[in-house]
């Protein structure tokens, strides 16, 4: 077994045991247990990147050529983004939604593999590179905003109704907590989403020459981002807060998830794997 | 020979609260600035022997002690005629208690089984501020200070013996915990308190200490506001600038006695788009409410009332109203203990208790000479000269006393008080060391 396939394997391994202790840690009422699974999920995360890091320096055509690589960087996105929060905003209660996604998101990298893709010379351009990482980044906080929206409507519904309070409530952050994360999301997310769409474009035209095809994935990206943009204004400009954002971005990411899938796999486009 | 059986003297109480009476009216019939005196009640001419007067913002009471049927009907005029109000008024608005029955009121009371938040705790200091006012005034006698201290003893028995109490402060606690999970930090909070009251003032010093940012407290009457405010350390507000206020505060505790809404849907579309929807938490106490219940349905805010908060604590109703069986019986226990108490103010049980306490003594301590002896050392005929004569010691010495009790219990006025005495001087009601009768006693109790 080459190093490669190993490290992949304990990455797994360790996101795996990262997110049943989470688990745990919130089922018991430890916060021990909690500490401990972050601890365990950023080891993981440490594997990740040297992992990424080494393919891609080693062989960088090959490494971006393929379908998996993509996935296995939008979950190592998604832990940047989390274990951020943890970092500065002490918020380890997010755990509970990157690190299972992170492990889906990376299993199939291991398991499935995708033809080599045929990616147009220039391909290693500056404006590549943007797409890709501005796009990723973007996804990964909706993937947070998302997590972050489904555990708001709940408390939400759940205060709104009157439902008793309970020892599981107490140990979630508030709202308003849930709500900040949402700001983040929108106020960091669109703005990457819209230079990761705007490289994207600007690349296909040094490349193609056409800076837009009538690409499925085009379409239906810009769709995504006029729904983003709107909830951006709304956000930003009307000041929503609360159930309508978490709403919103949750089914942003449900649309993100869809395209990436669906049209990737299976729709002939030139974003196909 | 004067009884209390044959109810020549009754205990009474004329009243009114927040559930017979509106707050205009409790405003109307005030009686917070009046001294027991001012009812111009007592005298030689009046029925009336003792009293004392109970007022808080939620209740205004009389209890009283004197001859029936004519106690009620003075009471009534002479309150009505210290408001300069109609007394037909004033009878429209009250109850009344008689007899046990006013005993067992006044326990409810003083256990805050009859507050309008049960188990709330400042009625217990309210009452003891009252008994104090009127034994400072010298309206109080030898039943009403057996009554007031049997409440106070009550009262602190239910709190122990049940979790009643933890009923009020559970449903501030549901307020804060409610709280923490809106708000991400309650020190960037500001909260504001509408009206006054009990409870009110309960949530938001719990606000407080749980590490609220700062509080504003608003009234119709502004010096009121001003009041609380230099208590709570925090900023009066006039009422007129409610709707400004609400586009910046975000949490509102509400306890006025308006009998509409103070607050409305259409009105809060408007606050909360000037707020930018942040989130905003109604606490809304009063009864009948202040605030529109439809404006839980707008996103971005919470809206509890009272019963809301008291349903979403962690034990279940059913568990309460058990508490709140057992505090009854409580009450009704105590009630009985009272009702044999009076009865011993009468002479003869009084005679009966002290001569039965003198024998049991003189028996006790011949069984104790004895013991000392050694049995078989003494005859029979020594034995039997030992208990009469320690018999007769407690005989010889009772006799004076009981023919002084005797001798009073034909002068109607005191005997009551001599007999009390008499039965307090030779503790025939096992009381507790402290002496539960005397009336200064209460102040060092807390």
């Amino acid at each position: 077994m080459s190093f490669s396939s190993l490290a992949d394997l304990g990455i797994a391994l360790l996101y795996l045991l990262g997110a049943l202790i989470f688990l745990a840690g919130i089922l018991a009422r430890k916060s021990a247990l909690k500490r401990c699974a972050t601890w365990i999920t950023a080891c993981g995360f440490c594997l990740h990147s040297l992992s990424l890091g080494l393919k891609t320096a080693a062989q960088p055509q090959e490494a971006i050529s393929q379908g998996h690589f993509y996935f296995s960087f939008l979950a190592w996105s998604l832990l940047l983004i989390y274990l951020f929060l943890w970092w500065r905003l002490r918020l380890q209660f997010m755990a509970l939604t990157a690190a299972p996604l992170a492990l889906i998101l990376f299993t199939p990298s291991i398991l499935v593999s995708t033809q080599p893709l045929t990616i147009p010379s220039k391909l290693s351009s500056l404006w590549f590179g943007l797409h890709i990482g501005a796009l990723f980044l973007s996804l990964a906080f909706l993937a947070m905003g998302f997590g972050a929206g489904l555990v708001y409507l709940y408390i939400n519904r759940q205060i709104k109704e009157k439902k008793k309070l309970g020892p599981f409530r107490r140990d979630i952050p508030s709202l308003g907590t849930f709500d900040r994360l949402n700001h983040l999301t929108v106020s960091v997310g669109f703005p990457l989403f819209t230079l990761g769409l705007l490289s994207g474009f600007i690349w296909a035209g040094f490349t193609w020459g056409d800076v837009f095809s009538w690409d499925p994935k085009e379409l239906v990206s810009i769709a995504i981002w006029l729904i983003f943009a709107y909830l951006f204004h709304q956000r930003m400009a009307i000041g929503w807060k609360g159930r309508k954002p978490a709403y919103l971005t949750s089914w942003i990411f449900v649309l993100c998830l869809i395209s990436l899938v669906i049209v990737n796999f299976f729709v002939p486009s030139h974003h196909s794997f | 020979m004067t009884s209390m059986e044959n109810m020549q003297y009754s205990i009474c109480i004329l009243g009114l609260n927040h559930k017979t009476a509106p707050i205009e009216a409790r405003e109307r019939f005030d009686l917070t600035g009046f001294s027991n005196r001012d009812l111009d009640l007592l005298g030689r001419e009046s029925p009336v022997r003792e009293m004392c007067i109970l007022s808080t913002c939620n209740r205004i009471e009389i209890l009283a002690v004197g001859e029936e049927p004519a106690l009620s009907r003075l009471l009534v005029r002479n309150w009505a005629h210290c408001c300069q109000r109609d007394s037909g008024e004033l009878e429209k608005l009250t109850y009344s208690f008689h007899g046990l029955d006013a005993v067992e009121h006044l326990f409810m009371v003083s256990s805050s089984l009859d507050s309008m938040v049960v188990g709330e705790p400042q009625i217990l200091g309210q009452l003891k501020e009252a008994y104090k006012k009127a034994t400072q005034e010298g309206t109080t006698g030898v039943v009403i200070n057996r009554l007031m201290h049997k409440a106070f003893s009550v009262a602190k028995r239910v709190r122990s013996e049940t979790r009643i109490a933890q009923n009020a402060v559970s449903i501030s606690y549901a307020a804060v915990e409610l709280a923490r999970e809106i708000f991400s930090d309650l020190k960037n909070q500001r909260a504001m308190l509408i009206g006054a009251g009990e409870m009110a003032e309960l949530a938001a010093s719990h606000l407080l200490r749980s590490g609220l940012g700062s509080l504003v407290i608003t009234n119709r009457t502004f010096s009121r506001a001003q009041e609380l405010a230099r208590s709570f350390n925090a900023a009066p507000v006039p009422f007129e600038q409610l709707s400004d206020q609400l586009t910046q505060v975000d949490i509102v505790i509400s306890s006025t006695g308006s009998r509409e809404a103070i607050l409305h849907e259409s009105e809060m579309k408007r606050i909360l788009r000037a707020r930018k929807y942040r989130p905003m938490f109604f606490i809304d106490i009063a009864v009948p409410r202040d605030i529109d219940p439809d404006i839980n349905r707008q996103d971005n805010v919470y809206l509890y009332d009272i019963d809301d908060l008291g349903s979403v604590v962690e034990e279940n109703l059913m568990k309460r109203l058990d508490e709140a069986d057992l505090a009854h019986s409580l009450v009704s226990e105590e009630v009985r203990g009272f009702q044999a108490w009076l009865k011993s103010l009468d002479l003869t049980p009084t005679i009966k208790d002290l001569v039965q306490q003198g024998s049991d003594l003189a028996e006790k301590e011949v069984q104790k000479s004895l013991k000392g002896l050694g049995h078989r050392e003494v005859s029979p005929e020594v034995r039997q000269a030992m208990r009469t004569l320690a018999h007769s010691v407690s005989k010889k010495l009772l006799h004076h006393p009981i023919s002084f009790l005797k001798r009073k219990a034909e002068q109607e006025e005191s005997s009551r008080y001599s007999i009390s005495l008499a039965r307090r001087m030779f503790n025939l009601d096992r009381d507790a060391p402290q002496g539960n009768q005397d009336p200064h006693s209460s102040q060092e109790e807390e």
